[in-house]
């Protein structure tokens, strides 16, 4: 499937129309699985040297016409040297019980370069388990960013292995649960080679009853000297009955490396809240800029200015909860 | 001259610790007062609990503020009623940006008085009028709030703050520790341009110097929860050669 050729779905378009799509973008719909509903699988392949002029956005829909239990995959081969950006967006167009399973393939072969944003934005009876399977050759670069926005239960689970000396992976995200919902993150990063480099931050805003379990192990195999690891999970918690559940782990097996890992989970801060308040600023308006400030740091990694700045909006949306409030329709995307 | 802050036997605690044992104080619009006291005294108490921090508990007496009852406010009131605390220990908040944070403020304050919300075309000229009282660079109003500034930059900012807000009645408590004496006379010039016949300021300072630059109407000097004595800018001068030590026999 070349992607350079995709094009908007014009009998999808009205169902967001209150979304203007990003300028900078292609759209794709992935309905109930499959390529604008047609049957066929999403397979991209980038070939050597091929570059995205503009990003693709993928938009997954799970609609009442489809099977409430589904599971399909999709594949992202990059070229050598080749170089795209990827949104990958779930939502569901009906409020029915779907449950998900994805398997999601992403190669990166010599030198390619991959950005990918995945928003995950259901309803709560939907329950969406997804399955990250990543590898990176030699000098090849993926930047990922997880926004688990809302959702019933999203689970997700990624395996990254870094096979060729100079790869780099950065993994960020972020989870905001409230009311029952739950989201977990389940992270195996190995790094097979020397001299590789990655990344984790991921952070979750937990309110009311929801919960997160943030699950990370690096793995760092006999002679992968030189290599360069870092995970680090935050959790903020905003009502007493939020739960969070951290497990940072690491396994090394090689002597020269630096690697690293912290967890926390915490309360937003009173002095700052006191701090805001004395200035007139409304208790509740001080406990909003806390919590996106936490966020911040997550959403800043998507280098899109125009997606980043839509993404820190939905964000402070999702905070206020005010997402129940859009009348154009059910997919809680604006 | 009009009162606008009236103490009555103001005692609080902090747990079974009772901190300020009987505070007796009238300020009226237009004035100066500095409040001086040896470390542990209750300075630092006396305005947060002017301010509505929670961690105190007010266990008698009572404070009008412009004729409302201050106790009964939240600090959000206090603060939309006129009330500003110049912070002895800025807060640090990562992640908001110190043109966010004055933006939320001041627009608040407008709305609480039933005005529009600034445009950002205004808002901008006024943070950067404001900024130029303190001599505070532009380059500070996108950082992070206090987020790595200096002792001397924490102070101005406060400042800065003040100067949006335009309070009626500010509390600044000890804005002149940690000040070298470039910082401290831009502090208190600020400070100067801010005062006028409708507001007031309680200055709270352990130095005299910092009322070389503010000059007070009133002094008192606080101990060990009560106040022991009132008097004119003079005390200020005694009270830098001879210590609070005397003042504490003559109050046994």
């Amino acid at each position: 499937m070349k992607a350079n050729n995709l094009i908007y779905a014009p009998a999808l378009k009205q169902e967001f129309r209150c979304r203007v799509p990003l300028r900078d973008a292609r759209q794709l719909f992935l309905v109930n699985g499959t390529v604008q509903g047609g049957g066929a699988p999403l397979a991209l392949r980038l070939e050597e040297g091929e570059q995205l002029d503009k990003m693709l956005q993928i938009i997954g829909i799970r609609s009442a016409e489809g099977p409430r239990e589904l599971s399909f995959s999709e594949s992202f081969h990059f070229g050598p040297r080749s170089a795209g950006r990827i949104i990958l967006c779930a939502h569901t167009f009906s409020l029915d019980r779907f449950k998900t399973v994805e398997r999601v393939r992403i190669e990166l072969e010599e030198e390619a370069r991959a950005q990918f944003v995945v928003m995950q934005n259901e309803h709560n009876q939907a329950d969406h388990e997804t399955f990250y399977d990543i590898s990176l050759a030699g000098g090849a670069s993926l930047d990922m960013v997880f926004l688990s926005l809302h959702g019933g239960v999203i689970r997700n689970h990624i395996d990254a292995r870094l096979c060729g000396e100079g790869a780099s992976c950065s993994l960020s995200g972020l989870y905001l649960t409230d009311g029952e919902q739950r989201m977990d993150y389940d992270i195996l990063l190995t790094h097979q080679v020397p001299h590789c480099h990655s990344n984790q931050v991921f952070k979750g805003i937990l309110d009311n009853n929801g919960v997160a379990h943030f699950d990370g192990l690096i793995k760092v195999v006999p002679d992968a000297q030189k290599t360069e690891a870092y995970q680090a999970n935050h959790n903020l918690l905003v009502s007493p009955t939020a739960r969070a559940y951290t497990r940072p782990q690491l396994e090394i097996y090689a002597d020269d490396v630096k690697c690293s890992h912290g967890a926390t989970i915490g309360r937003l801060n009173p002095d700052e809240l006191f701090y805001m308040r004395t200035r007139g600023i409304p208790v509740a308006e001080a406990r909003l800029l806390q919590q996106v400030a936490f966020t911040n740091e997550v959403v800043e990694k998507i280098s899109s200015p125009e997606l980043r700045e839509r993404m820190q909006v939905l964000v402070e949306k999702r905070l206020r909860g005010e997402f129940s409030r859009c009348q154009n329709c059910s997919k809680n995307c604006c | 001259m009009k009162t606008l802050l009236q103490i009555e036997n103001l005692h609080a605690s902090v747990g079974e610790k009772e901190i300020l044992r009987g505070i007796n104080l009238e300020i009226k619009a237009g004035e100066v007062h500095a409040i001086m006291g040896p470390n542990g005294s209750g300075k630092s108490t006396l305005s947060a609990v002017l301010a509505g921090r929670d961690t105190f508990t007010v266990t008698e007496g009572s404070v009008t503020y412009d004729g409302r009852d201050l106790l009964a406010l939240s600090p959000e009131e206090r603060s939309w009623a006129g009330i500003f605390l110049g912070f002895q220990y800025p807060v640090e908040i990562p992640g908001v940006s110190n043109v966010n944070f004055m933006k939320a403020a001041v627009n608040e304050q407008r709305k609480q008085r039933g005005l529009e919300p600034l445009t950002a075309a205004q808002f901008l000229k006024l943070m950067r009028e404001k900024m130029a009282y303190v001599e505070m660079d532009s380059s500070f109003s996108g950082r992070g709030v206090n987020v790595g500034f200096s002792g001397g930059e924490k102070k101005r900012n406060e400042i800065f703050q003040m100067a949006m807000l335009e309070p009626r009645l500010a509390i600044l408590d000890e804005t002149d520790s940690g000040l070298d004496v470039d910082a401290l006379r831009i502090v208190a010039s600020g400070v100067n341009k801010l005062k006028h016949a409708d507001n007031a300021f309680i200055v709270i300072t352990h130095y005299q110097r910092l009322l070389d630059y503010i000059v007070p109407d009133v002094i008192h000097v606080l101990y060990k929860g009560r106040i022991i004595k009132t008097a004119g800018k003079e005390l200020a001068l005694e009270i830098e050669k001879k210590g609070y030590d005397w003042l504490i026999h003559e109050s046994e």
